[in-house]
């Protein structure tokens, strides 16, 4: 067994039993790992009349066969589950070093089922598995619940939730390493579901590699091209993600109060410029990353990891705050409460949205940064309007009478960037399987980037085409499982080589994209077995009739129908969005 | 006179983040800006070029889609340039990019 370890843990929470079982070789060679392999096996663990946070929904965590090989950034992993935010498949990705831990302790995936009647976390060692009572840590946030649990990053690495997970809220996360997030779509909650408070790993063994030489002339090779490049090597490492925030503002693609305008009037004062210049103490890395984009801050109250630049942006131009000071320290306590920020941050926009409309009694106001912490202190216990914010913005904005108001697509609130400046994002968005979401093939690179060229951020005819391979190749990135900034500066042909030195399984890059396409079809049919339609490929209806007012991106909507229609056709799709018998015989998916 | 705002690390090589310079189109400009600064010239231009991935913009708009250095500016303009944050081997999105590309000409 070369690459992968050939076992999946199962650990059933109502009956405290814990089986193992062998991992499917040949559904491994046609998945992966991460993303895919978790895609293919909720297919069959979750169906569509079973509820998000009920007992029969399943956590399952997976790593790749490239995972802690020492492969550059090979230290990621996913949990897959239906999501209690959306109600679709969710995937969400995580980076830090617990992922290359729990693939060190012996295994592919971990598959958590039913509910502890009590609280109780799992620790998985080498000589063996334990579920133990954790009622003395339920209620503690994340931080400490990692230093009790003897969080060490290259020997004992703990996963856990925080408040928010503990009580429900749909947006919370599941943290890794103290600060690192599996955030999007609420499988925090789903974790909290269970009583299941934390995951402890430590592992021994070391993957195999079948191909030693060519193995270590890719990653000779990788190293030379990530050192190559300008943005691995200069501005992640200098300026963190929060590199974009002026370029994104520049153009006219940063939304603000609640994508309201698409330019922030103080984007510079939130800028990865202003933090490198004002708040930045060093930056770090994650296990086998030479790419060290992480970002430690400091301000008077806080230190820690980040802020990113969709969490500077979902608490700074989204919120109209330009107090990178206060960003920084929500962004801790979204860590330490276990908050998908992103959410978070764009559910508080929504709020101060209705809340200056007279829909909400609350003093929530564009630009109250001093009101932040309070907030979302109140969100993770509930408490109050926190209540009804811990829901996330789509039930809020229901809730309260307007749910146009609601920036999010299938309830997942959108990411950083305005699909009225830029079209194929809006495309992204829209079709994206988990909801709105920057991660499943981001149109920057092409439409602001000029990678490798510039396309028109305005063109609408034969985007699609770009928005289908980018959503392929980042799939099958998150089945290996891989850092996308790796992709940034090294072509798909290096992670099929390497995949081909450590599995002894020939890939081409065509086969890779074919897994990506194969993981982005099953998502596709998960969802429609879960009711969702053509209807639900859709955006607010703020970014597809209110035309932006003001600067580069002024007079323009989201033009997504007719990109929309031409997208179906070129995934070989019905005009339903349905793929057809031929796409899923051609992809092996027939067979479901 | 157009405003020049540079980001990254060009601020580094100048003496200010934001300066105004006369200049008719934005190769003008950029030549005034680089004129007795031989570093910034070099994070700029490479040869009369500008260097590969360098994005410059006019009120938000990539001069690459207008008149590249031959974009004619005005008074009150606003000229950004961000260094490059791109580069290294093309994936496989960046292949197809080329090749749609290159069979449309």
């Amino acid at each position: 067994m070369h690459g992968w370890m050939g076992k999946i843990l199962d650990i059933d929470l109502t009956h405290r039993r814990v089986t193992t079982r062998a991992l499917d070789m040949d559904i491994a060679r046609l998945f992966l790992g991460g993303r895919g392999l978790g895609a293919r096996l909720l297919w069959d663990e979750v169906g569509a009349k079973v509820e998000p946070l009920a007992p029969e929904n399943v956590l399952i965590f997976a790593v790749g066969p490239l995972t802690a090989t020492g492969y550059q950034t090979s230290n990621r992993f996913t949990v897959s589950t239906k999501s209690p935010l959306t109600g679709t498949i969710l995937d969400a990705n995580s980076g830090g070093y617990w992922g290359m831990q729990f693939k060190r302790a012996g295994y592919d995936a971990l598959i958590v089922r039913g509910r502890a009647d009590t609280p109780v976390y799992i620790e998985i060692k080498p000589d063996g598995v334990t579920i133990h009572n954790a009622q003395h840590l339920w209620g503690q946030r994340v931080r400490a619940t990692t230093q009790m649990l003897g969080q060490n990053n290259h020997k004992r690495n703990v996963l856990c939730i925080g408040p928010a997970g503990e009580n429900l809220s749909r947006i919370a996360a599941i943290m890794n390493d103290g600060a690192r997030a599996l955030a999007r779509g609420g499988p925090g909650a789903v974790m909290g579901s269970k009583n299941l408070k934390a995951i402890v790993v430590e592992g021994k063994e070391r993957p195999e590699t079948l191909d030693q030489e060519l193995f270590k002339f890719m990653l000779y090779e990788t190293r030379k091209l990530l050192r190559a490049s300008p943005l691995t090597s200069q501005a992640l490492p200098e300026f963190g993600t929060a590199v974009l925030i002026n370029i994104v503002n520049a153009i006219g693609a940063l939304p603000t109060r609640n994508f309201q305008q698409s330019q922030f009037e103080n984007a510079e004062a939130i800028s990865g410029e202003t933090l490198a210049e004002k708040y930045l103490v060093k930056n770090a890395a994650c296990w086998a990353c030479p790419i060290a984009c992480t970002r430690i801050s400091k301000t008077d109250k806080v230190e820690g990891e980040g802020p990113e630049f969709e969490t500077t942006w979902a608490f700074g131009a989204q919120c109209g705050i330009d107090d990178l000071a206060a960003i920084i320290e929500a962004n801790a306590l979204c860590n330490d409460l276990g908050f998908d920020t992103i959410s978070a941050g764009s559910t508080i926009a929504c709020a101060m949205e209705l809340a200056e409309r007279g829909l909400l009694d609350s003093d929530l106001r564009f630009g109250r940064a001093d009101l932040l912490a309070p907030t979302l202190e109140a969100m993770a216990a509930r408490r109050g309007l926190g209540d009804d914010l811990a829901e996330g913005s789509a039930r809020l904005a229901k809730k309260y009478g307007a749910p146009e108001l609601s920036m999010s697509v299938k309830g997942l609130e959108m990411p950083a960037y305005d699909p009225r400046g830029m079209q194929g994002q809006g495309l992204l968005y829209a079709t994206s399987n988990r909801g709105a979401c920057h991660m499943r093939g981001n149109m920057l690179s092409l439409e602001v980037l000029g990678l490798p060229k510039l396309i028109d951020r305005f063109q609408v005819q034969g985007k699609s085409a770009f928005v289908v391979l980018h959503q392929n190749s980042a799939a099958v990135i998150d089945s290996l499982v891989l850092c996308k900034f790796t992709n940034l500066a090294v072509a798909e042909e290096y992670f099929a080589r390497a995949l081909t030195a450590v599995t002894g399984v020939p890939y081409t890059t065509g086969d890779l994209i074919r897994v990506g396409e194969r993981v982005w079809n099953l998502e596709r049919l998960y969802n429609l077995r879960e009711g969702f339609t053509r209807a639900d490929d859709t955006l607010p209806p703020r970014v597809l009739n209110e035309a932006v007012q003001d600067g580069p991106s002024k007079g323009w909507v989201s033009h997504l129908q007719p990109m929309l229609q031409e997208y179906y056709r070129v995934r070989g799709w019905n005009e339903n969005g349905v793929p057809t018998s031929g796409k899923l015989k051609e992809l092996g998916l027939d067979c479901l | 006179m157009p405003a020049v705002k540079l980001y990254g690390n060009l601020r580094r090589a100048a003496s200010a983040a934001q300066v105004v310079i006369a200049g008719d189109t934005v190769g003008a400009v950029l030549q005034a800006l680089c004129a007795d600064n031989a570093a910034l010239a070099a994070a700029i231009f490479d040869g009369a070029q500008l260097r590969a991935h360098l994005r410059v913009l006019v009120n938000g708009h990539d001069i690459e889609l207008a008149q590249g250095l031959d974009t004619r500016v005005h008074a009150h303009d606003q000229i950004a340039i961000f260094p490059p944050i791109g580069g290294g081997r093309w994936n496989s999105v960046q292949w197809a990019v080329f090749s749609i590309q290159s069979t449309e000409h």
